[in-house]
């Protein structure tokens, strides 16, 4: 419609002055920062980290694109914070990870906060067990969940609460094959994690 | 040449709103005859029932669907008791774990339901009155018409837009932007008079029914009071039920409720709303149903919907459930009233274990280790199988897990 042509070329013409947003390549053996914390993981293959990051302290990576396996990590969350931005504080409002959230209860934390924000219907947590990360008693556990594109997906997660702060990382992929495809991968990633 | 020009478009403009805008109001409700099973006819219909029966096939698939013959039955049973045993046959049903009030029904007799639904509405006349609904649409085959109006009102702005670019002035682009306003607003109201005209049908199959017609009213009534909740919880403006969006694809809810409280038959206010069966049939999924709305984080319309629920009676599920919306908020103040309410719970149920452990964990956070791990000792004593079973075992002292 030619209505809508001044629109599509004001469009065109800042996609083309802001740069192309810049994914970068996280080297095999080369420890690197992640979520803009002092944590620090060395990945034991190459990985994508994906510029868009869902939150203020968090950060994604991937492989094959972040519908296929997604590896996400939270860098200290803040008492008061929601484990991801929120898209409307006001109409849509995510749990938040506060001073008396319990280690058992953060997988319940991120429970609530996909089905608000990834619009997950059904969530369901497979198991949650004691577990090291970072060197402190920490969790572990698993999850299944199909999202709004109707694929089911299985998670894995691991936290700890250092200093009043959740430390945590999550793997999530389409449990038909690529779930166990990578999920060495993303062991690999959690042992390496250093604070 | 000008005015020539923008007079084409305007009476292009003008016929398509002819086309579009139909009645505003509906005359009271009268059945039409049931003309049986209904095959599609002309190209249009013929493609989209195609395309339905297509993606019918990939619902039926879906992981979403809840798989359960009984629920599906029951549902089924409502909307038969509703629009009667003839016209009910061509409908298919499927329920969605998807935690939202809706229902929708598309073209070639697809029912979908989501099983927020079930929260909402609180006995069979209720639901009937949504599937009621739903129906209206399919028997009236709105979605072929809505189609229609759809693509003739996009032919007519496209052809006014060609008609538009010969000659390109400031007054042929407004009068262009004039009528574009003007289409656009008459086919959103002829969406908007399709829903009153369901609205219409789906109660006039109540007032035929053996069901109470009143709760369609009721349904409304009950949606926007949980809209009031949700607002007041969140710190928003009282939403505004009478005003209509440009764009509102269903008339406002205000109208609704007034509308359809006119127009169900006064004789059928002493008939029977089948609560007790539909309390007997959604009994199994409830919890599943409370735990979903609950983890939506939407803490005022899960808390009316709890209340709401309970106006029939406390039951220790209800109660869990608000210990839980309580607990996940996590104020200090919620703290206490969670434990409040999972003692309630258990006083009902004693053998209810996650309220066990919701106690346990709310009264671990307010200082009373020693009874909250009392109440944790008990949920792993009630589920020793539980998902966090070892997570929990781990927050009891040694000397309790060595036995």
């Amino acid at each position: 419609m030619t209505y809508h042509r001044p629109a599509l070329a004001l469009a065109l013409i800042l996609s083309a002055a802001t740069p192309a947003p810049a994914h970068k390549l996280r080297l095999q053996g080369q420890a690197v920062a992640v979520a803009g914390s002092t944590l620090s993981v060395t990945p034991s293959r190459d990985w994508n980290s994906l510029s868009r990051k869902p939150g203020k302290n968090a950060e994604s990576w991937t492989l094959d694109g972040e519908q296929l396996n997604e590896i996400t990590f939270f860098g200290g969350v803040p008492a008061g914070s929601p484990l991801v931005k929120e898209r409307s504080k006001k109409q849509a409002p995510l749990p938040k990870f506060t001073g008396t959230t319990l280690l058992v209860e953060v997988p319940e934390l991120l429970e609530g906060t996909y089905r608000t924000y990834k619009n997950s219907g059904a969530f369901q947590l497979l198991s949650t067990q004691p577990g090291p990360f970072l060197g402190k008693p920490g969790v572990v556990f698993t999850y299944a969940f199909t999202d709004e594109d109707e694929l089911t997906r299985k998670g894995e997660g691991r936290a700890a609460i250092i200093d009043g702060k959740l430390y945590m990382i999550t793997y999530e992929a389409p449990s038909l094959h690529f779930f166990d495809r990578s999920v060495e991968e993303f062991h690999r990633i959690a042992e390496s994690a250093k604070l | 040449m000008k005015a020539p020009l923008a007079g084409i478009a305007l009476m292009l403009g003008l016929a398509c709103t002819a086309r579009t805008g139909a009645a505003t109001a509906p005359p009271l409700p009268a059945l039409p005859p049931y003309a049986g099973a209904y095959q599609p006819s002309g190209v249009d219909e013929m493609g989209w029932w195609r395309e339905d029966d297509e993606r019918e096939r990939k619902l039926a698939a879906s992981t979403l669907v809840i798989p359960d013959e009984k629920l599906t039955a029951y549902a089924r049973q409502a909307l038969c008791n509703t629009v009667g045993e003839d016209r009910c046959r061509s409908v298919r049903i499927y329920i969605l774990r998807e935690p939202t009030f809706n229902a929708s029904m598309s073209p070639n007799g697809t029912m979908r339901i989501h099983s927020g639904l079930f929260l909402r509405v609180h006995n069979e006349a209720e639901l009937g009155a949504i599937l009621g609904h739903e129906f209206g649409h399919f028997e009236s085959r709105h979605g072929v018409n809505h189609f229609k109006a759809h693509r003739s009102s996009t032919d007519v702005l496209a052809w006014a837009a060609v008609l538009a670019s010969i000659s390109l002035t400031y007054q042929v682009r407004q009068t262009y932007h004039d009528l574009e306003l003007s289409i656009y607003g008459s086919f959103f109201r002829f969406g908007r008079n399709q829903e009153r005209e369901a609205d219409g049908l789906g109660i006039a199959y109540l007032n035929n029914s053996s069901l109470k017609p009143q709760a369609a009213a009721q349904v409304w009534q009950n949606v926007m009071a949980e809209a009031e909740a949700s607002a007041r919880s969140k710190g928003l403006k009282k939403p505004n039920f009478n005003r209509i969006a440009f764009t509102a694809s269903h008339p406002p809810d205000g109208e609704r409720a007034a509308t359809l409280s006119a127009l169900a038959s006064p004789d059928g206010a002493t008939r029977d709303d089948g609560a007790a069966r539909y309390r007997a049939a959604l009994a199994p999924w409830m919890p599943l149903f409370l735990d979903d709305q609950v983890k939506l984080n939407d803490f005022g319309a899960s808390d009316y919907l709890i209340q709401s629920l309970a106006a029939d009676g406390w039951t220790a599920g209800l109660w869990a459930a608000r210990g839980d919306l309580y607990r996940t908020r996590g104020h200090q103040r919620d703290l206490v009233n969670a434990a409040d309410f999972y003692a309630r719970a258990i006083a009902l149920d004693p053998a209810l274990a996650d309220a066990h452990r919701g106690l346990g964990l709310s009264l671990l956070k307010t200082g009373q280790p020693s009874e909250g791990l009392k109440a944790l000792r008990t949920y792993l004593d009630l589920k020793p199988a539980a998902t966090d079973a070892g997570m929990i075992r781990m927050m009891l002292p040694q000397e309790v897990t060595a036995q």
